[in-house]
C-alpha cells in the first residue's frame, strides 16, 4: 500500500521535500508511517512529540489504519493570527 | 448561521469588509478584530511574517469551527479573513467578525474563534 506524505512549515527544511511517498503493509497505521519517516529523516524524529499528524482534511491519532491513496500531512504546531 | 471565509494573499482591505457588515433588526452587537503583524518576535525585531497554510485542511478546520460557533451562540453572521504570504510589519494579517443580538456573546465567540484557529487550524508564521 502506499500513501503519500506532504510537509508544511519548517518540517519542509527539515525533511528537505515538501512531498514524498511511503510504501507500508496493508493493515499500517499512522504510528508506523512515522516510525518509517523518522527512519528516513532523522530530524523529524525529534519532533515527534510536536507533531501533528492529518489524513485528507482532519487530524488523525496515531493508531488510525491507513488506506491506499491516502494523504498524509505532517506539521509542527499551527500559529495562525 | 452566514459564513463567509477567505484564505488570501491578497492585502485585507479593512473598509471594504466593515462597508459589508449586514446585520438583521434583532441584531444588536458586531464585534470585529484585527489581527496586525508586531514588529518583533520572541524579542528580537522583524519586518514581516510569511503566511504558509494547508489550505484545503485550513478551509474545513475553520468550518468546524463555524459549526461548533452556530451550536454555542446565537449569531446571524460570521466573517474570518486571514492572509497568506508576506505580510508587513504593521499590516493586519487576520479580520474577525461576529454578528450576534447582545455584546456578551458577540466578544465571547470572536475570542473562543481566535483561540481554536491557534490551535487547530493549519497555518504557520515564518518570522523574515
Amino acid at each position: 500500500m502506499r500513501v503519500t506524505v506532504g510537509f508544511y512549515s519548517y518540517f519542509k527544511e527539515l525533511t528537505g521535500c515538501s512531498q514524498t511517498s511511503e510504501e507500508l503493509p496493508p493493515g499500517g497505521t499512522l504510528g508506523e508511517l512515522y516510525k518509517q519517516l523518522a527512519g528516513r529523516f532523522p530530524k523529524l524524529a525529534a519532533m515527534e512529540r510536536s507533531t501533528l499528524i492529518a489524513v485528507g482534511v482532519d487530524y488523525q491519532d496515531r493508531d488510525y489504519v491507513l488506506k491506499e491513496g491516502d494523504e498524509v500531512s505532517l506539521f509542527p504546531p499551527v500559529q495562525g493570527g | 448561521m452566514r459564513r463567509e471565509l477567505t484564505i488570501t494573499k491578497d492585502a485585507i482591505d479593512e473598509l471594504a469588509l466593515i462597508s459589508g457588515r449586514q446585520a438583521s433588526a434583532g441584531m444588536g452587537a458586531a464585534v470585529q478584530f484585527l489581527g496586525i503583524v508586531r514588529g518583533s518576535e520572541e524579542g528580537s525585531a522583524i519586518s514581516a511574517i510569511e503566511y504558509e497554510a494547508h489550505q484545503r485542511m485550513a478551509e474545513h478546520q475553520f468550518n468546524l469551527l463555524f459549526d461548533e460557533l452556530e451550536k454555542r451562540w446565537p449569531l446571524e453572521s460570521v466573517r474570518l479573513v486571514h492572509r497568506l504570504g508576506v505580510v508587513k510589519v504593521g499590516e493586519p494579517s487576520l479580520w474577525v467578525e461576529v454578528v450576534s443580538p447582545h455584546r456578551g456573546e458577540a466578544f465571547a465567540a470572536c475570542q473562543w474563534l481566535i483561540d481554536e484557529m491557534k490551535r487547530v487550524v493549519p497555518i504557520w508564521k515564518k518570522p523574515l
